[in-house]
């Protein structure tokens, strides 16, 4: 698939949060405010093109060629854990102001079924190395445009009238729901 | 002992432990898992090659495999393309048979598509799609009825019906199958498959 | 702190900590595979699995583990019982494996596992955590259920495959659309939201 198709794709069309159905846990708890949806979209984003050049080079120079397809999982997400952790190192020691900034959130990375999704989707789809970069940063692309966006609508919503059970989680999946609706209409861009 | 040797230790451990077990797992499972992928094969080949009972595979690319199929006497019933190409939403796979003489479509089935639910989706529906698959021209360029035609009767040899409201990814099969026909008569051509010769030839 | 009898361990994972709808965690599997109940009710089953067992290994070994190495090694035990389930799906049920894609590896990320392990195995015996587990789990059962067979019936008019709905009903595809999962989800715990506060308010 050309890159910019792949681009394109997981963007808009094929959008990690709102077609696969990936982040959702952070989409719903970090997207409150735009900066800190920003932010950690930001962080993913870091992330998942690592991971997908990690892990690419795991699957196909390691994995593969000596038929251990069947621990793909467990490599995948020792890779994971193990690279939020140097990034969290990385990053305090770079710029403690953005640690601060960032906080919490980057633990929280692992267990984001984003970066996992990123791993599997690329080695499921057979990406070539330069496909699999470019697809793990576009996906993390895709990810920062939901999540900013949804934050964005949440910061109005905390003005309006919700509903008390729907406060909070519930409008927010919602109006995910009509977000979601909303890029069906990408679908077909590609033709 | 020290903390880090104790930690290195179990983690070690553990992953020995957890490695083997997977290792084991993974062989008991293997043969199993490979005769479902070639079972799915098989099956799709079955519905579009009547009397198909030996797969031989004769041509392989990236995004096309052709089979011969012979039938329980070994005598040549036709021949199965295996198709992989963009549709609407995602990937679509379909396989379709053609006639010994490499003249005619018997039949086409879709192994894999992600494409809209309830629209896009009945591409593997008989009634709505695969029905007027049958008794197709392979010599040229097949093309799309718009408006849908009610009966397969209804389509000429080289037409294929739409799907209402799916015409897009009914449009993605069109292309997947021409170019794969293409692909066949350039084969031919080559001399890379061999077809059978229909008697009166 | 007051020690939870059996039955309370248990019952606590249908409702009052259901995973789903109260934790709001393993909300991705939650979504992505409940357009039918076939598919949501084997994701469910899987998840149980890889929950159960983990659990059992994790509280067995829980003095072993020196506290720094700990989420590595839930992982490592997570993953590997992940990796199982999709080997045993892959070998016996593959149309079924087929339809839930990537998502049987992604249970490894599903945080209820991840959660349980840090939360409850890991400081419990292996009997408690053993019942913790398979509450956890049904509340998951039952929250994949109510959804996949929301979206099955509305999207599809079937269940289990079998057509419920007369000819009069024209489905509602939406349901079966990703935008037809986040907007049931949303309006399911907002009713779930509003039984807990009703029943809050009459006690």
């Amino acid at each position: 698939m050309e890159l910019a198709a792949i681009f394109i794709s997981a963007v808009l069309v094929q959008n990690f949060v709102l077609y696969y159905f990936l982040g959702i846990c952070p989409f719903l708890g970090v997207s409150k405010k735009i900066d800190s949806a920003f932010s950690m979209g930001l962080a993913v984003t870091f992330v998942m093109s690592i991971t997908a050049v990690v892990s690419w080079l795991i699957n196909n120079l390691i994995l593969i060629p000596f038929g251990l397809d069947y621990l793909q999982i467990v490599s995948f997400i020792l890779v994971i854990a193990s690279l939020v952790q140097l990034v969290e190192m990385f990053i305090r020691k770079i710029s403690p102001p953005l640690y601060q900034a960032l906080g919490i959130y980057l633990p929280l990375i692992t267990t984001n079924c984003a970066i996992m999704g990123l791993a599997l989707i690329a080695a499921l789809n057979e990406y070539s190395f330069v496909e699999a970069v470019i697809f793990g940063f576009s996906s993390g692309i895709g990810f920062t445009l939901a999540i900013v966006l949804i934050a964005g609508i949440r910061e109005q919503l905390d003005l309006a009238d919700v509903p008390e059970p729907l406060k909070g989680a519930g409008i927010a999946l919602i109006v995910a729901g009509i977000m979601a609706l909303a890029f069906n209409g990408f679908i077909g861009m590609l033709t | 002992m020290s903390l880090s040797s104790r930690m290195i230790i179990v983690l070690t451990t553990v992953g020995l432990i957890s490695g083997g077990f997977l290792a084991g797992v993974a062989k008991l499972t293997e043969e199993r898992i490979a005769l479902n992928i070639q079972a799915e094969i098989e099956e799709a080949i079955a519905e579009v090659v009547d009397n198909a009972e030996v797969n031989q595979k004769v041509y392989e690319e990236e995004d096309l495999v052709i089979y011969r199929e012979l039938d329980e006497e070994g005598a040549l019933a036709g021949f199965a393309v295996q198709a992989t190409g963009v549709g609407f939403q995602d990937k679509i796979t379909l396989m379709f048979g053609l006639d010994a003489s490499l003249t005619k479509i018997t039949g086409l089935t879709v192994i894999d598509q992600n494409e809209t639910p309830g629209l896009g989706a009945k591409i593997e529906d008989w009634n709505s799609f695969l029905q007027f698959w049958e008794n197709k021209d392979a010599t040229g360029q097949l093309t799309l009825r718009k408006p849908a035609a009610r009966t397969p009767e209804e389509l000429s040899a080289a037409e294929i019906n739409t799907i209402t409201a799916a015409t897009i990814s009914s449009k993605k099969v069109l292309e997947i199958v021409n170019l794969s026909l293409e692909k066949v008569r350039q084969l031919i051509q080559e001399g890379k498959i061999a077809k059978e010769e229909q008697d009166g030839d | 702190m007051a020690t939870k009898s059996i039955g309370q361990e248990y019952l606590k994972g249908l409702w009052d900590e259901n995973p789903v709808f109260r934790q709001l965690l393993g909300m991705c599997p939650t979504l992505a595979v409940t357009g039918t109940v076939i598919t949501g009710m084997a994701m469910a089953l899987a998840t149980t699995f890889v929950l159960i067992f983990s659990s059992l290994v994790v509280s067995s070994i829980k003095k072993l583990i020196p506290s720094q190495v700990r989420i590595a090694t839930y992982i490592v035990v997570i993953a590997s019982f992940v990796t199982i389930a999709d080997q045993f799906l892959k070998a016996y049920f593959y149309s079924i494996s087929e339809a839930l894609g990537p998502y049987v590896p992604l249970i490894v990320v599903n945080c209820i596992i991840l959660g349980r392990q840090e939360a409850f195995s890991s400081k419990n015996s292996v009997g408690r955590s053993l019942i913790d587990a398979l509450g956890m789990s049904s509340g998951f059962v039952l929250a994949l259920f109510v959804l996949s067979a929301i979206r099955e019936l509305l999207g599809a008019g079937t269940f289990l495959g079998y057509q419920v709905m007369g000819p009069w009903f024209k489905p509602w595809i939406i349901m079966i659309l990703p935008a037809g999962a986040f907007i049931t989800l949303g309006v399911l715990l907002g009713i779930a939201l509003l039984i807990e506060s009703k029943t809050k308010r009459s006690q």
